[in-house]
């Protein structure tokens, strides 16, 4: 008897998509996970949602499943979907043959079209620049990976699946040459974060294992036995601090590095870069990227030479070809996605492998793997997941009436609402007052305590369910507030500890965008949070106590201890 | 903007941050205020909250989340799509102190002012009562143009208790103020039976023939005032006094036709009866200018909707070129001429209230001196009382940088009344602090507040420079 039918490795949105898939066919899941979810390229992407327009020339088989994905996740994901449309945008001096193609081919992959003048195309984005010469409407959309991930785990967790984060799997158990499941190192417990609680290690059994790793696959291949040639590209994103444009612009042209604006909330992201790298988790996140990104797409969208950005953040892409192919440039490396069968591959039974692919298509990668799982299992149930919504996409048509009801302003009402879907009566009412904690994103106690109900101390978790601190002050003016909700379930060290985590994790993407506002921004957080919660104090003289009766009774003058102070 | 190229003052700053930049210039698709994308000005945001602590607003009313709420975040949330806007923007005051207080220059109160147009407009139903009241409280100039048609009749019927309980009852019109009264000749009657702008050239001719020897930069020294509504139907003799004044000087006074300066509307989100106002000030102002006129105001709210108001919501020919020539009454004469030499060789008897205040040593006319929010958004907050201070026989004591409360229309409507008096409770216990029994200020609103928080006659400084510098006219 196994602990678990299958354990999932990966909880990005392919991890998350299958632990989903299976759970909901019955089948017994546990998914674990490093970091907490989208820890890898799922929390590093842009956030677009193909309408299969960027593959229509290139990979027709690729645009096709973006399109018919696309039209799912509308449905089953609405509260994490935007639907802004789309502009492949031709400016002056830019292939006309291209803009053909792409229509074409768009055209034939069922891509819904239409063809707007320089005019028509301002007129729907009025920052565009002047030299539009026409443009391509696509159904493109904007899609939050965070929360779509999130739904994705609660649906599983709904459906009797177990899910594990900060729990890094340590090693692969073998039985000869099948694969019996995996043995884990957690952060802190088992069960959801608890900052300062010890972590232990656990073995946990199952029939089958699936890989959802990522750019990870190929070092958890590695322990298993097997050789999984993921080729790990970087790809560089630049956040502004508002949005210039509303729908997604894409430059028409053939490939290239800098070619797309997505809105993504309340901001704009801009990308990307394409460069092979070694290692997912150590690799240098280079100044000429951002530069790059700026210069490049100020020629689309000329106001974005001024904007003000908030960040610049790197994904790695887990990009896979299979053996022999060879390909050179990483950006000519195929985007489709392998199911890996070990036991035909490697003669390894019991450990699938998910590799390539992207975003939009995460859960039709998610149904082939769960596909072939439940063949290994025996296990016949229908895949559901294109037709059942995810929590928060329940019923969304009369939120709209809610928003007078929790007593919010109107734009924190609205951008609550939009953010929660369905769940926003459950969890916006509240007995007791309500304030913002988050102004920068309208984020609300009552949101900030749900997501904490969800994830224990981990204040980074809390961020993702909920954008509290991702907006212009990038935390300056909110970390403290969300980790004072976590007393006094948890205690003042623990919360502290989780701030600092928060905090950092805050300040190394602002890192690469460090002049103009952002710089003055940065400042004014420091100053605050030096002169009101003494946090430059030189971490080498923490030893973790103050003595708060020092500030009543003044500095000391015994002699013998400044002496000894000054012998250390 | 072509018309910014005639002008030939190249020291003057402001024509630049007027001119706009043509850069990315959004095209215009929308063509109404209303829908301008404000979005980018968050970025200038780091929500280090100075707006919310010099927002008078705020201070005593709890349930207003104040400027940075109100402006930067507001807008930053917004998706193309959302067009609701929060209703608490009906509670800015709009006295622009926050715009002062920025220390990173986000256009606050041009957000505040497309938001609360696109609530009126979208959102605010229009036969409420709220709705009536404040389109009649905005479009005071035309009310006052039937009003002082029969002065005394209108003077009759606005005192009378009884108009003043139904106006609370029906409109909402606080009923604890007294209406102000109408002149029975407006400035611009006084203006015309004087002899219009001819006879102003006249006068100009002999004042500078009269003081040849006194510095002239230009042959031709003119300007056109605005008057504005206040010193045309309630207060002419600040107008003539503003007229005598520049004839003093030398300068050529023309008075263009003009209508509201839309100060009053764009506080009440009434931006279409702006807009046409504007279009026809902005438009006689651009001919002024054309004919060598500088443009100068006695009221500081209606310079202030001249300089930055309209070059931030419209975009008329003309607009830009109107900014950067507009300048308050005083400050355009110590900017061109030696005012401050003149008044040091002249003196004042005044005897305002004919009291004599104990303990006074040369039995100066002291004055209780409040500055207009709107003044300080201009820069020109100690000019009042730095003129004085050269004046002999008179001196102004300033009483402190609060908020007077009354913010133009919003301390007449009866739900704001109480947190009007509040905010201006400072300035009045400052007055009334002051040795002084005489307020001075150059806003007609302010004015009301002072006299009404504290009974004293209160007067406009151009009074004061007349008094000074001007001797009698007989008409």
């Amino acid at each position: 008897m196994t602990d678990t039918e299958v354990v999932v490795v990966g909880g990005g949105s392919t991890g998350c998509g299958v632990a989903r898939d299976l759970a909901m066919r019955g089948v017994d899941v546990t998914l674990v996970e490093q970091g907490n979810l989208t820890h890898g390229t799922t929390g590093r992407m842009h956030g677009l949602l193909h309408s299969g327009g960027r593959y229509a020339v290139s990979d027709q088989s690729s645009a096709q499943e973006c399109i018919a994905e696309n039209r799912v996740l509308r449905d089953i994901a609405d509260h994490c979907v935007e639907m802004t449309g789309g502009q492949f945008v031709q400016l002056e001096g830019d292939p006309d043959e291209y803009f053909e193609e792409k229509l074409a081919g768009c055209r034939e992959c069922g891509i819904p079209v239409e063809v707007l003048s320089g005019q028509q195309a301002r007129e729907e984005e009025p920052y565009l620049t002047k030299s539009v010469k026409r443009a391509i409407r696509v159904p493109d959309g904007a899609v939050d990976p965070f929360r779509l991930c999130v739904a994705n785990a609660a649906s599983a967790e709904e459906h009797g699946a177990r899910i594990e984060t900060h729990a890094e799997v340590v090693a692969v158990l073998k039985n000869g040459t099948q694969v019996t499941g995996v043995e884990v190192r957690h952060d802190s417990g088992p069960g959801k974060r608890e900052h300062r609680r010890a972590g232990e290690r656990e073995t946990i059994t199952a029939d089958h294992v699936v890989n959802a790793a990522g750019a990870w696959a190929g070092q958890l291949g590695e322990m298993a036995g097997a050789d999984v040639a993921v080729r790990p590209s970087k790809g560089a994103m630049v956040v502004t601090n508002c949005r210039q444009v509303d729908t997604v612009i894409n430059r028409c042209r053939p490939k290239g590095d800098a070619d797309i604006v997505v809105p993504h909330e309340a901001t704009a992201i801009l990308g990307t870069t394409d460069v092979e790298v070694d290692d997912p988790e150590d690799y240098p996140e280079e100044q000429w990227e951002v530069d790059l990104l700026i210069d490049e797409l100020s020629k689309l969208v000329p106001i974005l030479g001024e904007a003000r950005t908030v960040r610049s953040f790197w994904g790695v892409r887990p990009l896979y070809e299979p053996p022999g192919a060879a390909t050179e440039d990483p950006t000519d490396i195929t985007r489709d996605y392998f199911l890996l069968d070990h036991a035909d591959r490697d003669d390894l039974a019991g450990l699938t492998t998910i590799v390539g692919g992207k975003f939009t298509t995460y859960r039709l990668m998610a149904e082939s793997v769960a596909d072939h799982v439940c063949g290994k299992l025996g296990v016949s149930a229908d895949c559901k997941t294109a037709d059942v919504p995810l929590p928060g996409s329940e019923d969304f048509s009369v939120l709209r009436e809610y928003m007078d009801e929790f007593g919010l302003r109107s734009p924190v009402g609205r951008r609550s609402v939009q953010r929660l879907g369905s769940r926003a009566d459950e969890v916006l009412t509240t007995d007791g007052p309500n304030p913002v904690l988050c102004d920068c994103e309208a984020v609300t106690r009552a949101e900030v305590r749900d997501a904490i109900e969800g994830s224990g101390t981990d204040l980074n978790a809390v961020r993702i369910r909920t954008r509290a601190s991702m907006g212009n002050c990038q935390g300056g003016f909110c970390c403290h507030r969300m980790a004072a909700e976590l007393h006094p379930e948890y205690d003042e060290s623990q919360s502290r500890e989780a701030l600092d985590e928060l905090f950092q994790e805050r300040w190394k993407g602002q890192r690469h965008a460090l002049w103009g506002e952002q710089l003055s921004q940065a400042a004014l957080n420091y100053a605050l949070h030096a002169t009101t919660m003494n946090r430059d104090r030189d971490p080498a003289e923490g030893d973790g106590t103050l003595d708060f009766g020092r500030f009543d009774s003044g500095a000391p003058n015994r002699p013998e201890e400044t002496e000894a102070r000054d012998g250390d | 903007m072509s018309e910014t190229e005639d002008v030939n003052d190249p020291g003057d700053v402001r024509e630049e941050e007027t001119v706009e930049s043509d850069e990315f210039e959004p095209v215009q698709v929308f063509g109404d205020s209303e829908s301008m994308d404000l979005r980018p000005g968050s970025d200038d945001c780091y929500k280090c909250s100075t707006c919310d602590t010099n927002c008078p607003v705020a201070e005593v009313d709890d349930e207003f989340p104040g400027p940075k709420f109100q402006g930067p975040e507001q807008w930053r949330l917004k998706r193309k799509d959302d067009r609701e806007v929060d209703d608490s923007i009906t509670s800015c005051s709009n006295c622009m102190r926050c715009d002062s207080a920025c220390p990173s220059d986000v256009p606050l109160s041009q957000m505040h002012n497309t938001a609360r147009g696109e609530f009126v407009s979208e959102q605010m139903e229009k036969l409420s009562r709220e709705y009536v009241r404040n389109r009649i409280l905005a479009n005071y100039g035309t009310l006052a143009r039937l009003g002082s048609k029969v002065p005394r009749l209108t003077n009759f019927v606005m005192g009378n208790s009884l108009v003043q309980t139904l106006n609370e009852k029906l409109l909402g019109i606080t009923s604890e103020r007294e209406f102000p009264e109408f002149a029975e000749e407006t400035f611009r009657e006084w203006w015309e039976k004087r002899g219009g702008t001819a006879a102003s050239k006249e006068r100009a001719q002999e004042a500078r023939a009269q003081r040849g020897g006194a510095k002239i930069e230009r042959d031709e020294k003119r300007v056109a005032y605005f008057h504005g509504c206040y010193s045309n139907y309630n207060t002419p003799a600040v107008g003539k006094a503003t007229v005598r004044v520049f004839e003093r000087f030398g300068y050529e006074v023309l008075v263009p036709p003009q209508q509201c300066s839309g100060t009053p509307m764009f506080a009440n989100g009434m931006l279409e009866d702006a807009r046409r106002s504007a279009e026809t000030n902005v438009r006689e102002l651009a001919a002024a200018i054309e004919d060598g006129a500088d443009v100068i105001a006695s009221c500081t709210s209606c310079s202030m909707a001249l300089r930055q108001e309209y070059p931030e919501l419209f975009d008329f020919e003309g607009t830009a070129s109107v900014a950067a020539r507009t300048y308050e009454a005083a400050e355009y004469l110590r900017l061109h001429e030696d005012l401050d030499g003149a008044l040091a060789d002249a003196e004042v008897d005044l005897d305002p209230v004919g009291t004599e205040v104990e303990g006074e040593e040369d039995g100066d006319a002291e004055f209780a001196y409040h500055a207009p929010c709107h003044a300080r958004n201009q820069g020109i907050a100690g000019q009042a009382v730095e003129l004085l201070d050269h004046l002999d026989g008179a001196s102004a004591e300033d009483v402190g940088p609060s908020c007077s409360g009354i913010s133009g229309t919003y301390g007449w409507k009866a739900e704001k009344y109480d947190a009007s008096m509040e905010i201006g409770a400072e300035m009045i216990e400052h007055m009334e602090e002051a040795d002084a029994e005489t307020g001075l200020t150059e806003c007609p609103t302010c004015a009301m507040q002072m006299e009404h928080g504290t009974g004293y006659d209160v007067r406009h400084p151009m009074e004061v420079l007349e008094d000074a510098l001007v001797d009698g006219e007989s008409a």
